[in-house]
């Protein structure tokens, strides 16, 4: 044999040793297939409003168990008193997995690294303040306080940024204007006060 | 013409000799040994002979031709019967007798091929393989903040346009835009852009055109040669460096070896007001080869390993549409920080193995056969800012294992027909590693696909050459999924496909040379265009594939002049293109989605018919013995024509112009050149309507300055370069760039190389340079 064919012999050896140890480990892949499950995945926003004299506990919800694509979410909106004081509390859920995720634990566990911000429409139901705060002394916004005037409806906006700039100004008296970060949930949710 | 006035005298001479090559004084069989001027020639025989017989007095421009070789000219003055022995070089730049098949640019009869220039690369030291390419009229770049580019050949990029990385067409994921090619550009000796449809000669995917990545030959012989360089950056506070080294084996002539390393780490990049925070980047690449050849057979062996990891601006992550509209408004980067070399999420890290084998062998003087197996493997994660400690887990996590093989047979049919025959084979699979916890931006897959093609050369007298060449693909592609219920799916698609090309080239004059081409390529859809499903992070948009897509096909006609004018005083080169891509694939708005990150648009992957066309050109004019000045420009229009309007995300129409200074000697110094440049790109007003969140940038000016100069220091051969590049530190932003809703392009950079080289680097360097 010449130098160039035993050269080509064994570099060619070479290659299929390295490609059949590699094609294993892919066939067996292949085979089984693997469904990746979304961890991450937010579905469901729940919001409870709790009257500050009768305790009663009215639920708001955005759910869209499938996430993006697939169907629609499914949004439930709330009665709420008017010229009351409301102590509210989110729950945020991943209702894809079996049994359901507790996002807001996340969230609480990373403290430092989000914060909620609110809005609402048609003027009957205002958010007045925080009621938690991060290892820093910041706002979170998992726990709230919100007031109702006359009766009337209207929206209300819950949106949640990953990694904000906590200590840009009006941030920690939630503003969201200077906030960055990304947005991980940005809902809207219909309210009447009777 | 030269010869005319003599005609009168006797014209019974004869010019006779011998065509062998350099290296092993072996005799070259059919080389064509032509005189010009009197479209008269010969045909070399078995022991490498050749006569011309019936020639006048005078001087003559003698041309020699052999298969694989770069042509050679030499000026003979006849006055009596002659005996000259022509030497083929085997010097990089003018033979690569076992890499002939896919990448001498001369084997492109009728498709405008045009190399980077050497200086260019040398300047361009430090950059990725994109920026480098845009130095080629025509070329531009698709970026994704300042750690991420990609080559765009004449509008198109991604799948449309082909790496051929020795020889082996690069397999890197390359249809995601924030994929750059994984490749060292320092390995590199010659960089080729064909801008023409080229898939006969390639395969699928070469729309737009290829890129052709060559290193230099082994040596043959021994002896040590190597090349050492260094770079510092000031725009991002790192550097780089490589080495190479290589040698032959004493007493084996023809076996030789190489190992070539490179590294480069930069931090944040600066732009013109702020720090672009976590676009550092970090690469490490190293190769080793080993082969044999002699003038009838050869073998080798190269491996590669490629590593890059690279952060992205952390102020180009959003979560909405509002977080995008408000970037937008905003005008600058939400998320600044001071200058640092860390690289935190997202981010990306990729790893791209190389293994190529190759043998030829000459059949008989007119046949050679030439095989080629390549395997890739291109391990690729991505990750994103996560919650609760998972951004230290990929949210996308990617191999794609790739195994190529050819066999192309090069021959001769008569006397000037030359040509090659060839199968070539593709069997890839793509894996989604499990564990990203998040659903797979593309979906598992596994795809075959074989191809046969024929392309044939023929020179009519002696100015015209002709090319004629055609092929035929079929792709096998099995996809496996699961459905939103969680179910397993496994469609499957078909693809065959078939192109052809003509060619023409028409030597006008010594000095004038023009090309014309007219080829087809086509593309089968990728699996992403097929099955994407989800929300592109950056982009904040929805992104859904169609998996009733069918191929993209192409024709695409250029015409090329190339001359020098008033005795080279004024080079030009232009190219003009128009081209016709059937089914052409693109992301269309297609509604709004409501998710619980607010309403997102959903963009469907679309075909369309689109008619695109331009111009490329540059020009040359020496002003005086060492300087010159020198424009180079490019424009494309590209036109939706179901829907008439402009195509989506064209490179803007832009201009070039430098003063160049150069002389060859200076005391110690050498080869000093020195350039001041002014690049603009203009607004891009031909765009679509509705189809983009913000409208394009204005119109940006960029200068430069550059200086090098050669030195001699022990054995080798020094050079230092020195380039400042943006030098008034613009703020601007391009079109092509991805994150120019979030920020500016990088501000000034000053750059300083030095190379050193010895053996035969430095002396063909110094060739080079003379």
């Amino acid at each position: 044999m010449t130098i160039s064919s035993k050269l080509l012999t064994l570099s060619l050896l070479a290659v299929f040793a390295l490609a059949s140890c590699k094609k294993d480990k892919e066939d067996d892949d292949h085979d089984h297939g693997h469904n990746h499950n979304e961890e991450e995945l937010i579905t469901t926003v729940r919001a409870y409003f709790t009257h500050s004299v009768t305790n009663d506990v009215v639920e708001f919800s955005w759910r869209d168990i499938d996430g993006d694509g697939g169907n629609a979410p499914v949004i439930t909106g709330g009665e709420l008193q008017p010229g009351a004081t409301y102590a509210v509390s989110l729950l945020l859920l991943n209702e894809s997995v079996t049994p359901a995720d507790t996002i807001s634990n996340e969230v609480a566990a990373e403290a430092a690294a989000h914060q909620f911000f609110f809005a609402t429409t048609g003027g009957s139901l205002t958010w007045s303040s925080y009621a938690d705060a991060d290892s820093n002394g910041l706002p979170i916004g998992l726990a709230t306080v919100w007031t109702t005037t006359a009766a009337g409806s209207g929206n209300l906006t819950i949106i949640l940024r990953h990694e904000p700039n906590k200590s840009a100004a009006g941030v920690s008296a939630g503003d969201i204007t200077n906030a960055g970060g990304e947005t991980d949930i940005a809902v809207e949710i219909p309210y009447t006060v009777l | 013409m030269i010869a005319a006035w003599s005609s009168a005298q006797s014209c019974d001479f004869e010019l006779s000799g011998r065509v062998i090559d350099e290296h092993d004084m072996q005799p070259l069989a059919y080389a064509e040994v032509f005189i010009t001027s009197l479209g008269k020639g010969a045909v070399t025989n078995d022991q490498g002979h050749y006569r011309i017989e019936g020639l006048c007095p005078g001087t003559y421009q003698v041309r020699v031709h052999h298969l694989g070789c770069e042509p050679v000219t030499r000026e003979v003055r006849l006055t009596s019967s002659t005996t000259i022995d022509f030497k083929l070089e085997h010097h990089a730049e003018e033979l690569r007798e076992l890499e002939v098949i896919q990448a001498r640019p001369d084997e492109q009869v009728g498709q405008p091929a045009k190399s980077v220039d050497r200086e260019d690369m040398e300047r361009a030291a430090g950059t990725g393989i994109a920026d480098l390419l845009a130095r080629v009229p025509g070329v531009t770049v698709l970026a994704t903040g300042p750690s991420i580019g990609k080559p765009v050949i004449h509008g198109l990029s991604g799948n449309r346009v082909l790496i051929l990385n020795q020889g082996i067409r690069q397999e890197d994921q390359q249809w995601g835009s924030e994929h750059a090619p994984s490749l060292d550009p320092l390995s590199a000796d010659r960089i080729t852009v064909v801008k023409g449809a080229a898939s006969v000669q390639y395969g699928s995917d070469a729309i737009g055109g290829a890129v052709i990545v060559e290193p230099v030959e082994l040596p043959r012989t021994a002896g040590i040669s190597g090349e050492l360089r260094g770079l510092g950056q000031w725009n991002g506070r790192g550097g780089g460096g490589s080495g190479l080294l290589e040698g032959g084996v004493k007493g084996i002539t023809g076996l030789g070896w190489r190992v070539q390393g490179s590294g480069r780490y930069l931090g944040d990049s600066e732009a013109a007001r702020y720090t672009l925070s976590n676009t550092g980047q970090r690469e490490w690449s190293g190769s080793a080869s080993v082969g044999y050849r002699d003038h009838r057979r050869g073998a080798s062996v190269f491996y590669s390993r490629f590593t890059r990891e690279l952060g992205i601006l952390r102020a180009a992550h959003i979560g909405s549409t509002t977080d995008l509209q408000r970037a937008i408004e905003s005008g600058e980067p939400w998320y600044t920080a001071p200058f640092s070399y860390a690289i935190d999420a997202p981010r990306q890290t990729v790893t791209h193995h190389l293994l190529r084998v190759q043998g030829s062998i000459a059949l008989t003087d007119r046949n050679r056969l030439e095989v080629n197996y390549g395997y890739q493997a291109n391990d690729r994660q991505e990750y994103d800012i996560r919650r609760a400690g998972r951004s230290a887990t990929p949210a996308l996590d990617l191999w794609l294992a790739t195994h190529t093989a050819e066999a192309v047979l090069k021959h001769w049919i008569g006397e000037h027909v030359h040509g090659k025959v060839g199968v070539t084979a593709l069997a890839q699979e793509n894996t989604n590693i499990p564990g990203t916890g998040v659903r797979p931006l593309i979906p598992d897959f596994r795809k075959e696909s074989i191809g046969a093609f024929i392309i044939e050369h023929m020179p009519v007298g002696e100015r015209l050459e002709l090319e004629a060449g055609a092929r035929a693909e079929g792709t096998l592609l099995h996809v496996r999924r699961f459905d939103r219920e969680g179910q397993l799916q496994a469609p499957e698609h078909r693809f065959t496909n078939a192109a052809f090309a003509l060619g023409a080239s028409y030597q006008l004059s010594d000095s004038a040379r023009l090309r014309l081409g007219l080829a087809s390529a086509f593309r089968p859809p990728h699996v992403s265009e097929l099955y994407s499903e989800g929300l592109h992070h950056s982009a904040a948009a929805i992104e859904e594939g169609d998996a009733l897509l069918g191929s993209e096909r192409s024709l695409k006609a250029t015409l090329d002049a190339e001359a020098a004018l008033f005795g080279g005083r004024l080079r030009i080169d232009a190219t003009v293109h128009a081209s016709r891509i059937k089914g052409f694939i693109y992301l269309r708005p297609d509604g709004t989605r409501l998710t619980i990150r607010g309403a997102f648009p959903v963009f469907r992957y679309t075909a369309t018919d689109a008619l695109m066309g331009g111009l490329d050109a540059s020009a040359t004019l020496k002003l005086s013995k060492r300087f010159a000045w020198r424009m180079r420009g490019s424009t494309v229009h590209a036109r939706d024509q179901r829907r008439d309007e402009w195509l989506f995300l064209m490179p803007a129409d832009r201009l070039e112009n430098g003063l160049l200074f150069r002389t060859a000697s200076g005391g110690k110094w050498r080869a000093f050149e020195a350039g001041a440049t002014h690049q603009a790109v203009f607004e891009q007003r031909r765009i679509p309507e509705g189809l983009d969140f913000a409208p394009p940038p204005s119109t940006y000016h960029l200068f430069a300055l550059s200086a090098s100069a050669s030195r001699t220091l022990g054995k080798g051969e020094l050079r230092i370069g020195l380039q400042a590049n943006n030098l008034f530190n613009t703020a601007y932003r391009d079109y092509l760039d991805r994150f120019r809703y979030f920020t500016d392009a990088r501000g000034t950079d000053i750059v300083l190389s030095v190379r050193y080289a010895f053996g035969r680097f430095a002396e063909k360097r110094l060739h080079d340079a003379g």
